[in-house]
C-alpha cells in the first residue's frame, strides 16, 4: 500500500503552498512564455508568483472573499491564468466562461452564485460585462482588463487596468512582509479551484465546483499513469472554460512545473505551435481531423515527386500501424522505411506542425476516427486516447504507450477506481471527483452514489483492464420497431468523413433512421476548386449535387458498418453550419439534440413524409448579436 | 527536408535578430567555417594557392562591390581603380618601412578617401550617369597609373611587394598566405552579414529602393551613398593590397584595369545583388569556371582525339563561359544567390508545395 499512499495527493497540498515550493525551490526556471509582437516574454516561477500574489492582495481590497466568485472572460492570457490562481488563492471562486459566451449565458452564470469581479481579456468583454451589468447584474462592482487598447475612454465605474491591479496589490504586499505568506497559506485542500461548467446538451449548463484537492489529485494520478512527465513544455490553447485545460495549464503545470507557452491570439496558434514544438499536446478529436485534412489539402497540392514519396511511405507506414494495432507483426523491412520516411517525410511533416518534440499526444472528448488515430501513429506521433469529464477533472482513464488499440481508452489511472453498474453505466471513484454541482441537491444525489460518480457513460471493461466507452447512457434510442442504438455513435462515425462537418441523426420512435448533415467547408470547398464545381457560399455548396454524391460515398461507408433495420435511409444536407452562437451545439461542439430537432422540425417531417423536398429558414445569429435567417429549399438525398 | 523551424522561438529581440536564426543555417555556416579552417592540411597547395586563394580574395573585393551596387543601389564601375589605389599605397607603406598591419590600413583609408571624394563629384548625377561617371573614374586612374613613375615605376613597370608579415611574423607559406587571405574573406563576410541588421544596412536598402522615398523618411541619402562608397572603397583597397601581398607579389596597372572593374560588377551580378552567399557563387562562376572549362574541354578534345585546331580549342572555353553566365541569368534573373535561396526554400516547405495560410 506504500505506492498508493504516494499517490494520494498529501493532505495539506493546496494551490498556495506549491505556488510557494516553486517560487522558492525553483523560482529561476521558465513558468510562463506568452507571445507578444512576436517575442516570446519569458517569466519565471518567482515572477509569476508575485504577480500571483499582487493580484490577490489586490482582489481582496477589491472584496472579493470566499463564497464570492470572480468572472474569468477571455481567451488565453497569461494574466488571466495568474487571475485565476489569485482567486483561488483568495478561496473564491474563479468562473472561466468562454470568450463567446453570450449575454444569457453569463446571465445564467450571474443567477448562480455572487460575482464581484470580473477579469476581462480586452475592449470586446469588457463591453460583454458592461452589458450584463446594465441589464441587472450591479453585483460586479469591478472589471479588470488585461489588454487597455481601445478602453482609455471608458468612464465606467469599477473599470481597472490590469496593471492598476497590481500596482494595489504590491503596494499592500510590500506594507505587510507577513502578507505574502499569510495569503498564501490561507486556503485548505478543501477549498475551491475553479467553478466549472456542464456543457449542458441536455438543458442549462450546471456549475460544478473543483476542489483544490481534486485538480491536484487528478495531475499526480495522471502523472503515475505516465500521461505527462516532469517539465513539459505546453502550449496553452484550450479554451480556458474547458476542464481540460485547466488541468493541463494549471494544475499538472503547478504541480509539475510545466512551462506553459501562451500563444499570442488565436489565429496564431498553429505558427505558434511550431515556435514552441510542445513536448504534450491535448487536442479533441476535432482538432486532429483538421490537421489532417491540412495535411491531405497540401500533399495534394504538392509537385508529384513529392506526392508519390509521400504516398509511397505513408501507405506503408499505415499498413504497418495498422498490423500493429491488429497485434500482428511486420516484416523484417519495416525498420528501414520507417528510418527512412522519417528523415523524408513524416520528420518534415512533423517540423511543419511543431510535433516534432510531441511526446505525449492525446485525443479526448470523443471517439476519434480510426483513419485520423491510425495516420498519426503512422506519423510517428505516439497519439493516444484519453478518457474524462469535468465532474472528475478530466482524468479518468489513459492509454499507456504500449497499449494503444482504437476501440479502448485505456486503463483507469491509478488513484482512480471504476466498475461497471448493472445497466452498463461507467462508475468512478477518486480524490479527483467533485462534491457536488452547485447549488443543486438533485442533480448532485444522482450524480453521485455513495462516493461513486455516475459518469452518464455506458461501457465496459475487457480482460485485460481496458476500459471501452460506448456512449452516453441517455442517449440509447429505441426505433419504432423497438431497434436500439446510440445516435451519438453513428454521427461520429459520420464525422470520420472530412467532407461531415456535423451530424445529427433522427429515428427516436420512427421507423427508420435518417440524418441531417452540415458539411465542412473547408475540406469540401477546397474538392470542389480541384474538381471544378463552381459555387458562391456555404449555403450553395452544401446543395449541390456532387457535393450529395460526395456525401452518399461517406454514407454508404457508414451504413455497411451498420445492421439492417439501423442504416440511414435519407440525409438532408444543411445550408448552415452548426453554431454555439445559435445553440445548436455547446461551445464544446457537443450536439444539443432537442434544439436542433426543434429548430429543424420541418426537415424532420420531410425526411419521414416522403417529400423531396423542403423548404427551411434557418436562424443565424452574427458575431454582433444579430439574429437574421437563411431561406433555402433543400433537395432530400436518398441513401 | 534538412531545415526544421519547429521550436525556434524568440525571447527577446536580441535573438529574434540573430543572423543565422535556423540550426540548419547555422550547422552549414560553421561547417564551412572549419573546413576554411583546416583546408590547408586537405587541400594540395597548388590546388589551395591558385583557385582557393584568389577566390577568397575576390569575394572580400565583390562583397565590398556588392555593398554599393547590392545594398545602396549604385552602380559602379571603377572598382578595380579604387582596388589598385589600395594596393599601390600599402605597397608602398611596407616599403617605405610601416608595418604590415597599418600598412594595409593605410591602403584602406586612401582608398576610401580616394573613393568618398570621387563619389561626391559622381553623385551628383544618378543611375546609368553615375556608371559612366565611375567608369572615367577608373579611366582616370588608368592614366594616372601609367603615367607616374613615382607610382608604378612606369606603364610596363611593376612593382615588387616586400614579405608579408603579420603580428611580427614573416608570412611565406603557402597555409600562411592562405589564412591571411582567408581571415579578411571571414571578416568581410561578418560585415557583410551584419550590415543586413543594423540601421545602416537598412538605410542603404531604403535608398536603393527610392532615394527620395527614403528623404522623406529622414534618411539623408547623400550622406548614406557617400558612406557606402567610402566603405565599399576600405574593402577594395585592402582587398587590392591583400591580392597583390599574397597572390600577385608584383603590382602592375594591368592588374586593375577597366575589364576587371567589368569583371567584378559581373561577379557580383551573376551572384546577385545584396546576397552574400551569392558572391560566392558569383566569384567562382566568373573565377574558377573560366579555367575548369578549358580544362573540361582540352581533356575532352584529347579524350575523342578530334583534331582542333588550337585557336578554336582557345575560343570553344570563352564561348560556354559566356553562355553559362547567360544561362543563369536567364533562369534566375536576381543571380546565383536567389538560386540557392529558391533550393533552400524548396527544401523549407518540404514535403509540401507552399507555406500553409
Amino acid at each position: 500500500m506504500a505506492e498508493e499512499a504516494t499517490l494520494q495527493v498529501s493532505a495539506s497540498e493546496t494551490i498556495g503552498t506549491l505556488l510557494a515550493r516553486n517560487a522558492s525551490h525553483y523560482g529561476s526556471s521558465i513558468a510562463l512564455r506568452e507571445k507578444e509582437r512576436g517575442i516570446w516574454k519569458e517569466s519565471t516561477w518567482a515572477e509569476y508568483v508575485e504577480e500571483i500574489l499582487a493580484c490577490a492582495a489586490g482582489l481582496e481590497k477589491l472584496g472579493v472573499e470566499p463564497g464570492k466568485a470572480v468572472l474569468v472572460l477571455g481567451d488565453n492570457r497569461a494574466r488571466l491564468y495568474a487571475g485565476m490562481l489569485a482567486v483561488s488563492l483568495l478561496g473564491a471562486y474563479a468562473m472561466p466562461a468562454y470568450p463567446g459566451a453570450t449575454l444569457e449565458e453569463l446571465q445564467h452564470f450571474l443567477g448562480e452564485v455572487e460575482i464581484v469581479a470580473a477579469i476581462a481579456e480586452d475592449q470586446e468583454q469588457v463591453d460583454k460585462i458592461l452589458e450584463v451589468r446594465t441589464a441587472g447584474a450591479s453585483g460586479i462592482a469591478h472589471v479588470i482588463y488585461d489588454e487597455t487598447r481601445g478602453l482609455g475612454f471608458y468612464e465606467d465605474d469599477g473599470l481597472m487596468s490590469w496593471d492598476h491591479l497590481i500596482d494595489i496589490g504590491r503596494h499592500d504586499l510590500n506594507e505587510d512582509p507577513h502578507r505574502r505568506e499569510s495569503i498564501l497559506n490561507r486556503t485548505k485542500p478543501d477549498d475551491p479551484a475553479i467553478f466549472m461548467h456542464s456543457s449542458g446538451t441536455t438543458g442549462k449548463p450546471k456549475g460544478i465546483v473543483l476542489s483544490q484537492k481534486n485538480v491536484l489529485a487528478a495531475a499526480r494520478n495522471g502523472h503515475a499513469a505516465g500521461a505527462f512527465e516532469e517539465n513539459e513544455d505546453v502550449l496553452a490553447y484550450l479554451p480556458m472554460a474547458w476542464v481540460g485545460d485547466f488541468a493541463i495549464t494549471v494544475a499538472a503545470a503547478l504541480l509539475w512545473r510545466f512551462t506553459v507557452n501562451v500563444p499570442e491570439r488565436q489565429e496564431t496558434v498553429v505558427r505558434d505551435m511550431r515556435e514552441i514544438a510542445p513536448t504534450f499536446y491535448l487536442a479533441a478529436p476535432r482538432s486532429w481531423d483538421q490537421m489532417l485534412t491540412t495535411i491531405q489539402v497540401g500533399m495534394e497540392n504538392s509537385t508529384p515527386l513529392k506526392k508519390w514519396l509521400y504516398r509511397f511511405f505513408m501507405d506503408r507506414a499505415v499498413a504497418a500501424e495498422t498490423r500493429k494495432l491488429n497485434g500482428e507483426s511486420g516484416g523484417a523491412l519495416e525498420p528501414l522505411g520507417r528510418l527512412l520516411g522519417e528523415a523524408i517525410v513524416f520528420g518534415p511533416i512533423k517540423d511543419q506542425f511543431g510535433m516534432s518534440r510531441l511526446k505525449n499526444a492525446f485525443t479526448g472528448g470523443e471517439a476519434i476516427g480510426e483513419d485520423t488515430f491510425v495516420f498519426y501513429r503512422a506519423l510517428g506521433i505516439k497519439l493516444r486516447q484519453l478518457y474524462g469529464q469535468t465532474e472528475n477533472s478530466a482524468i479518468n482513464a489513459i492509454q499507456s504507450p504500449g497499449e494503444v488499440r482504437l476501440h479502448t481508452v485505456g486503463k483507469p489511472v491509478p488513484g482512480v477506481e471504476l466498475k461497471i453498474a448493472d445497466d452498463g453505466e461507467i462508475l468512478i471513484r477518486s480524490d479527483s471527483v467533485f462534491k457536488g454541482y452547485f447549488n443543486k441537491p438533485e442533480a448532485t444525489a444522482e450524480a453521485l452514489e455513495g462516493g461513486w460518480l455516475r459518469t452518464g457513460d455506458a461501457g465496459y471493461v475487457e480482460e485485460n483492464g481496458q476500459l471501452v466507452v460506448l456512449g452516453r447512457v441517455s442517449e440509447v434510442m429505441y426505433t419504432a420497431g423497438g431497434e436500439r442504438y446510440v445516435p451519438n455513435y453513428i454521427e461520429n462515425r459520420l464525422k470520420f468523413s472530412p467532407y461531415i462537418k456535423d451530424a445529427a441523426v433522427l429515428g427516436a420512435g420512427l421507423d427508420e433512421l435518417t440524418a441531417m448533415v452540415c458539411v465542412d467547408f473547408e475540406a469540401v470547398g477546397h474538392w470542389a476548386e480541384v474538381n471544378g464545381v463552381p459555387y458562391t457560399s456555404y449555403a450553395d455548396l452544401s446543395q449541390r449535387a456532387e457535393v450529395a454524391t460526395l456525401l452518399h460515398g461517406a454514407f454508404k461507408r457508414v451504413n455497411n458498418a451498420l445492421t439492417e433495420p439501423l442504416r440511414l435511409q435519407r440525409f438532408v444536407s444543411l445550408p448552415k453550419e452548426f453554431d454555439p452562437d445559435d445553440g445548436e451545439i455547446t461551445r464544446t461542439r457537443k450536439l444539443r439534440r432537442k434544439v436542433v430537432e426543434e429548430r429543424y422540425a420541418d426537415v424532420v417531417a420531410a425526411l419521414y413524409d416522403g417529400s423531396k423536398e423542403v423548404h427551411v429558414s434557418a436562424q443565424v445569429t452574427y458575431e454582433t448579436g444579430e439574429v437574421g435567417k437563411v431561406e433555402r429549399s433543400l433537395p432530400i438525398r436518398e441513401v | 527536408m534538412f531545415y526544421r523551424l519547429s521550436g525556434v522561438h524568440h525571447a527577446d529581440y536580441v535573438s529574434d535578430t540573430r543572423i543565422f536564426k535556423l540550426p540548419a543555417d547555422r550547422n552549414l555556416a560553421a561547417f564551412i567555417f572549419l573546413f576554411g579552417l583546416v583546408a590547408p592540411f586537405i587541400i594540395p597547395s597548388l590546388y589551395l594557392n591558385s583557385y582557393i586563394l584568389p577566390w577568397l580574395i575576390w569575394t572580400a573585393a565583390a562583397l565590398g562591390l556588392n555593398l554599393v551596387t547590392g545594398w545602396a543601389g549604385q552602380l559602379h564601375l571603377g572598382y578595380a581603380a579604387v582596388m589598385a589605389v589600395g594596393a599601390y599605397s600599402a605597397i608602398h607603406a611596407a616599403r617605405f618601412g610601416i608595418p604590415w598591419e597599418f600598412a594595409l590600413i593605410i591602403g584602406g583609408l586612401s582608398s576610401s578617401v580616394i573613393g568618398s571624394l570621387f563619389a561626391f563629384a559622381a553623385l551628383r548625377v544618378k543611375g546609368l550617369y553615375l556608371a559612366l561617371t565611375t567608369l572615367a573614374m577608373q579611366f582616370v586612374m588608368d592614366w594616372v597609373l601609367t603615367h607616374s613613375p613615382a607610382i608604378t615605376g612606369g606603364s610596363h613597370a611593376s612593382l615588387q611587394s616586400p614579405t608579408l608579415a603579420l603580428l611580427g611574423q614573416d608570412i611565406t607559406s603557402d597555409a600562411g598566405y592562405y589564412y591571411v587571405a582567408f581571415g579578411w574573406c571571414v571578416l568581410v563576410t561578418i560585415f557583410m552579414l551584419n550590415l543586413k541588421r543594423t540601421g545602416l544596412g537598412r538605410a542603404l536598402v531604403a535608398v536603393r529602393e527610392k532615394d527620395f522615398a527614403a528623404a522623406i523618411l529622414g534618411v539623408n541619402s547623400f550622406y548614406y551613398k557617400i558612406l557606402a562608397f567610402a566603405t565599399s572603397s576600405f574593402i577594395a583597397g585592402v582587398s587590392g593590397a591583400l591580392l597583390i601581398a599574397t597572390f600577385f607579389f608584383l603590382a602592375a596597372p594591368e592588374q586593375f584595369s577597366v575589364n576587371v572593374s567589368i569583371q567584378v560588377l559581373a561577379m557580383v551580378i551573376v551572384g546577385g545583388l545584396g546576397s552574400v552567399i551569392g558572391s560566392y557563387f558569383g566569384v567562382a562562376l566568373i573565377l574558377l569556371v573560366p579555367g575548369l572549362v578549358n580544362g573540361l574541354v582540352v581533356a575532352g578534345s584529347a579524350g575523342l582525339g578530334t583534331q582542333i585546331n588550337v585557336e578554336t580549342l582557345a575560343h570553344i572555353p570563352n564561348a560556354v563561359y559566356g553562355a553559362l553566365i547567360v544561362v543563369v541569368l536567364l533562369i534566375e534573373p536576381l543571380g546565383l544567390g536567389k538560386l540557392y535561396g529558391n533550393i533552400r526554400d524548396y527544401l523549407m516547405v518540404w514535403p509540401f508545395d507552399q507555406l500553409r495560410k
